[in-house]
């Protein structure tokens, strides 16, 4: 059984579609990059997934469950959890807090002790200022600081939109060495949205192309590399 | 003369605070200015009392021992807050703030002609711990002890529910949902949990508002709260919208104000004081419209 | 040749001559069918005209609800009772007053006028305070405003009387006078909501990040329109006092606030036809609920409410418009003539 599967899911603003009629599905443990132009509807796809925007028809499962007009709070009870877009960070609360914000409904306190402590040790400045207030640490740590929030809800599916989006190149590869070990380590399903098609092709995996709200194509990201298709994808077929 | 202005500044500056974190709470987890509270505060009141239109009201929960009826009343005003939340706010969880905002009003209107209907329209003598009324000797001053009581309840009203934001899971829950609510439930945070318990926390705040009124006046009136619910709003757009203890520092600065201004105005101006106080309110936002206490990144969401 | 464009202007400007044309159909019926009690209850539904559209032209086109302008009644209301009353009425009730004022006897029409003018004055004193708040903040401000007069009207006894009534004003507010008030109200209004400063302040309404990035000053805007509307609001105070002849300070406070917002928010903030409807609604509402109060027999069987369920009721319909029809019952639209009716016979169709 697949992880995640959509179904023929639309997602519109008044009479504006931002996605039309979408389906593919996701397996355990498998890394998926959703790359496409701006307005392609990536965000608006992860939003569908994540029960933060109402889908006008079709429907979301994951583990053969439907998500579809579920709170995102009961969303992610079910094992779901989100790096969303410009990170939303709670600037205000504390390193820690932020970490545990996302950790009330497991009932696991030692393994929640624990999972902390990993944090810790996987992001030693995240420790450090472990008292401090999120919102004074530098771009990449705040991006750390919205992975490991995400990874504290012990999530079985992540989803991750932009983790790239104002981050210097050298840092992007560090989150991404971070986001791929974190995965095999505890056997995560991804799906991320990656604006650069060439960096998802250099991480690897398997991409989904979307242009106008739809699936212009799915493949291996490596390879996308060498196709036209990107080319396509972003200035279209009248070209 | 100073230091009973000190008491007097304190105590008021207290009431504001609390009636200002009331609203504060819940405009933090749901951008409602909540234009009910003042009738929260007249419900709590009037639950003393037996329903009657007496001029003289019987006590009925009022004539519990203290203990039980502090507690019982700031269970019923926490309940009325639950209570409304689930019948008229939260159908609205998704209307813009100006219409929750304007429902809130019809909430208050209804919740006040609720009391009128059943209690009669004339304000009643209630006797409410009518001994606190006694000075006591601090230093050089004769402080009434309901003084003395106010300004202890509020400093301990205030440390717990620091404590509690601070160190419970509802607490961290409710500020980060005051920050981003919709980051907060892809956490899994429960929004109905969270709001369900900031309106719980501002109507117990509202019933301690109501308890040191009456014993402060000696009258349950039905537009008792509706003065002190303003200088709560006020307090909260002084203190930065949505700022807790911003809404703590404007309360306690505005009850000194008001304390000053009682001092120092000449007499046939005093009448007028609320109306200073007021333009003086919309002087201080001209000149910092975000608040005093606003928070360094408070910028129009975009 | 007429464009596309220009036969919807014509469209759009059929609305407040539509508006209008029901009023005074509904004055004509009321005058011919009704007595002297329905006529009463048609001069106040008229003020209320007055008063709720003179209320939309700044929370309509602003989006901004303001719980200030029951005040603006409250100063137009005085400055009419100051310029109209006899001045051996003002010696009495008024003493604070000063001569030049003590001694005016002005024309009702002129007191009226000068009500509007006042109000619309202190409209662009303390706006321009007000309106440099949020959305949020300012709405508090204004209630703010409105407490601060009420405090002041209430304690300011040798010129406004406090708290007790003046009385003795001219009792010259009938339906027709109502109507020729509301008529020009309405006008304005759609004026005014069709002009460049009303369409950037809708811009602003939807938009206010995107409509200041586009170069449109909203404080400048929204300040015109405050103004304009604390005029009619002040001329509905003046015309409310003079239609039962006494005022005073709390006929002017949370009650007359709560009917405003309760009119605009049925009838819907979207539109002008929306504020006119909604005055329609709830005077109807409100008339049917107090004579359920004083007792009916249905059906041989004697029915009453309790006192004060009106406003209960009220409030409650008002709740359930929010819930159930965010919008208001127009939900924003006008009431206008189809556009094929007024788009005249096509010349350009080759």
């Amino acid at each position: 059984m697949s992880k995640l599967g959509l179904f023929d899911l639309a997602v519109r603003y008044g009479k504006l579609t931002a996605l039309a009629n979408l389906s593919f599905t996701v397996a355990e443990g498998e890394r998926l990059f959703i790359s496409g132009p701006n307005g392609a509807g990536k965000s608006s796809l992860l939003g569908a997934i994540s029960g933060a925007v109402k889908a006008a028809h079709g429907r979301v499962e994951m583990d053969g469950e439907i998500l579809s007009g579920r709170a995102p709070e009961e969303i992610a009870r079910r094992g779901l959890s989100m790096v969303p877009e410009g990170r939303r960070i709670f600037a205000g609360l504390t390193v820690q807090e932020n970490l545990l914000v996302g950790t009330g409904q497991r009932r696991d306190r030692g393994a929640v002790a624990d999972d902390l402590a990993t944090v810790f040790d996987s992001f030693p400045i995240l420790g450090e200022r472990r008292h401090a207030p999120a919102g004074a640490l530098s771009g990449g740590q705040q991006q750390m600081l919205a992975i490991s929030r995400a990874l504290m809800t012990n999530p079985k599916l992540m989803l991750v939109d932009e983790p790239s989006l104002g981050l210097a190149p050298k840092i992007v590869d560090e989150v991404y060495e971070r986001l791929c070990a974190l995965q095999a380590l505890r056997g995560l399903t991804l799906v991320i949205v990656e604006q650069s098609s060439a960096r998802a092709a250099r991480v690897g995996g398997r991409m989904l192309l979307m242009r106008g709200g739809r699936i212009v194509a799915d493949g291996d990201a490596a390879g996308f590399a060498a196709q036209d298709l990107l080319t396509e994808a972003y200035f279209g077929d009248a070209a | 003369m100073s230091l009973q202005l000190v008491f007097d500044a304190l105590s008021l500056g207290g009431i504001y605070a609390i009636a200002a974190l009331g609203i504060a709470l819940i405009f933090g987890v749901m951008k409602l200015v909540n234009f009910a509270h003042g009738q929260f505060i007249a419900f709590a009141v009037f639950a003393l009392i037996v329903p009657s239109a007496n001029a003289v009201a019987t006590l009925g929960i009022g004539a519990l021992p203290a203990p039980l009826l502090i507690t019982l009343v700031l269970a019923i005003g926490a309940g009325l807050a639950v209570l409304a939340e689930r019948l008229v706010f939260r159908p609205l969880r998704d209307a813009s703030p100006v219409s929750l905002m304007v429902a809130s009003f019809a909430l208050g209107v209804m919740l006040q002609n609720l009391l009128l209907v059943t209690y009669g329209g004339r304000p009643k003598a209630v006797s409410l711990w009518a001994g606190l009324g006694a000075p006591v000797p601090v230093l050089t001053a004769q402080v009434p002890l309901l003084q003395l009581i106010v300004i202890g309840a509020v400093a301990a009203i205030l440390a717990g529910l620091a404590l509690m934001l601070k160190r419970t899971r509802i607490g961290l829950e409710m500020r980060a949902a005051a920050e981003d609510f919709g980051m907060a439930r892809l956490l899994g945070v429960k929004a109905n949990v969270v709001i369900s318990g900031a309106f719980a926390l501002s109507g117990a705040l509202a019933a301690v508002v109501a308890l040191v009124l009456v014993a402060q006046t000696g009258v349950a009136d039905v537009r008792m709260g509706g003065q002190i619910m303003l200088v709560a709003f006020i307090a909260t757009v002084v203190g930065g919208m949505g700022s807790l203890p911003g809404a703590v520092a404007a309360g306690l600065l505005i009850g000194a104000a008001s304390a000053l201004l009682q001092a120092f105005l000449p007499p046939e101006a005093r009448p007028f004081r609320d109306a200073f106080l007021y333009g003086l309110v919309i002087l201080v936002l001209l000149a910092r419209p975000q608040g005093l206490f606003a928070p360094a990144g408070a910028k129009p969401r975009v | 040749m007429t464009t596309q464009h220009q036969i919807r202007r014509r469209a759009a400007a059929t609305t407040p001559v539509l508006l209008i044309l029901v009023l005074l159909a509904f004055v004509l019926l009321v005058l011919t069918f009704g007595d002297r009690s329905t006529a009463r209850m048609a001069t106040d539904a008229l003020i209320s005209v007055t008063l709720v559209v003179g209320f939309w032209i700044f929370a309509g086109n602003s989006g901004v609800i303001s719980f200030g302008h029951a005040a603006f009644a409250c100063v137009g209301a005085y400055v009419s009772a100051w310029t109209t009353l006899r001045p051996a009425m003002k010696t009495m009730l008024l003493p604070g007053l000063p001569a030049w004022l003590a001694q005016a006897e002005w024309p009702v029409f002129a007191a009226a006028l000068a009500g509007g003018a006042v109000a619309a004055l202190l409209a662009l004193v303390t706006g321009a305070a007000i309106l440099r708040l949020s959305g949020i903040a300012a709405s508090i401000a204004t209630f703010a405003f409105l407490a601060m007069v009420n405090a002041i009207w209430s304690n300011w006894t040798p010129v406004t009387g406090g708290t007790s009534s003046v009385v003795g004003l001219a009792r010259y507010v009938g339906p027709w006078v109502a109507l020729g008030w509301a008529a020009a109200a309405i006008l304005v209004a759609a004026l005014y909501a069709h002009s460049a400063s009303g369409l950037a302040l809708r811009a602003t309404r939807e938009d206010e990040v995107a409509a200041a990035a586009s170069g449109i000053d909203t404080f400048r805007h929204r300040l015109l329109a405050y103004a304009l509307s604390a005029f009619f609001c002040g001329v509905g105070g003046a015309l409310m006092g003079h239609a039962i002849g006494v005022i005073n300070p709390d006929a002017y406070y949370l009650s007359l606030t709560f009917v405003m917002l309760a009119m605009l928010v049925t009838g819907g903030i979207g539109s002008l036809s929306g504020a006119v409807v909604g005055v329609v609604a709830v005077t109807l509402a409100g008339e049917a609920l107090l004579t359920l109060e004083h007792g009916v027999t249905l059906a041989g069987v004697p029915v009453s409410l309790p006192p004060g369920s009106q406003q209960i009721l009220i409030a409650l319909a008002m709740i359930l418009v929010l819930v159930f029809r965010p919008a208001g019952l127009l939900a924003g639209r006008e009431i206008a003539l189809p556009v094929r009716w007024v788009g005249g016979r096509r010349t350009d169709s080759n």
